[in-house]
């Protein structure tokens, strides 16, 4: 437990885990701090699928990841989603974890992604009361994720940053502040990225996500920003990285997501080192 | 504002191709005819209709692809 808690009052680095990528991780452990598990690829795991995780918990630090709570809802979430990450925290030995502020289905529809919900006091209330039955249930409550979208959110009140600074203060949680995500935002409907990340509530950031995306094209020429984890950080994701550094001093944990198009593992350690050397240059700018 | 009759109309635009055409053809009666309040009508009414049409389309391959793609691991047995 105190190796533990010192290796949190430091910042760390690490990758999203994916099947693709597992022998290039274990392979470089000595260059990896933690790594971020999707719990959904493991909610119904057997027991022998368990003690996997188990073991590689036993090798490196691990977090755990939802994308399916549907926590920025005005719907209460259902126990039973809540009782299988409670069953993945419990069996890491009680590994931290994260869920977006986003909604994923309504009226029995499910998106099938994480889709921004309208910002607004009444989503402000539904989450909060949602992340307290998640402490309830899981035993501790997640870091929240900003989510990139393609629409502003439809009848919205709240700014982003606003809505987000709400809901973490009301519900007392940390931020997982996603770093391309919060880029593609600002670029898509018209806001500058650096003043965007000052808005936010960066006191309470206690981890990073850095992954890139494409531009694509929608009706009458109209383009924005994808975010798609197919492809690399773009510097700027890294100069917002050391944005950060310089306004955040508590320790953060920093992770690469990548969901495909997969480099060798080299070039993900590459963007690591690029993520050190940002976050290292960003506390040194404060002085 | 927001509600779960909100939502669930959020999720059949972004999911029902059907629903988000008869909707860009006429916003706040589609929204009305869902059963949303004036409030929420309008406000659907005054929305990013790109935007709207970019997110069921990055929705609709995100599914596809969720399909496609079979998750493989040593650590699950799913």
């Amino acid at each position: 437990m105190a190796v533990a808690a010192a290796a949190e009052r430091r910042d760390r680095f690490g990758l999203g885990w994916r099947p693709e990528l597992a022998a290039g991780i274990l392979a470089n452990l000595d260059r990896i701090d933690l790594v971020e598990i999707i719990a959904e690829d493991h909610f119904h795991a057997s027991r022998r699928g368990l003690r996997a995780l188990q073991t590689l918990a036993a090798q490196v630090p691990v977090v755990l990841h939802g994308t399916s709570l549907g926590l920025a809802s005005t719907v209460m979430v259902e126990a039973r989603r809540l009782d299988r990450m409670a069953r993945l925290v419990a069996a890491t030995g009680g590994a931290g974890w994260s869920e977006h502020l986003a909604f994923v289905r309504g009226g029995g529809v499910e998106i099938g992604h994480l889709a921004a919900p309208p910002r607004s006091a009444a989503s402000v209330e539904g989450a909060c009361r949602n992340l307290d039955r998640a402490r309830q249930v899981v035993g501790t409550a997640p870091q929240v994720e900003n989510v990139a979208t393609l629409v502003m959110p439809p009848a919205s009140r709240l700014g982003e940053a606003e809505w987000t600074g709400q809901i973490v203060a009301a519900a007392g949680v940390e931020l997982l502040l996603d770093l391309h995500n919060l880029y593609a935002n600002a670029v898509n409907f018209g806001d500058d990225p650096m003043a965007l990340l000052r808005r936010f509530p960066l006191a309470r950031v206690g981890a990073v996500h850095l992954s890139g995306g494409r531009w694509i094209e929608g009706p009458s020429g109209a383009r924005r920003l994808l975010d798609d984890h197919l492809h690399d950080p773009p510097s700027v994701v890294f100069d917002l990285l050391r944005e950060l550094g310089r306004l955040a001093p508590q320790p953060l944990a920093v992770i690469i997501e990548r969901d495909g198009r997969y480099p060798p593992i080299a070039r993900l350690l590459e963007q690591l080192d690029l993520a050190r050397a940002a976050l290292a240059a960003g506390r040194q700018d404060r002085g | 504002m927001s509600s779960p009759r909100l939502e669930a109309y959020l999720a059949r635009l972004y999911t029902d191709a059907a629903a988000l055409a008869a909707f860009l053809e006429a916003p706040a009666a589609s929204a009305r005819a869902a059963g949303l309040d004036a409030v929420e009508a309008e406000a659907l009414a005054a929305a990013d209709h790109t935007g709207l049409v970019m997110a069921a389309a990055s929705f609709h391959a995100k599914r596809a692809r969720g399909r496609r793609r079979r998750r493989f691991s040593f650590l699950s047995d799913a």
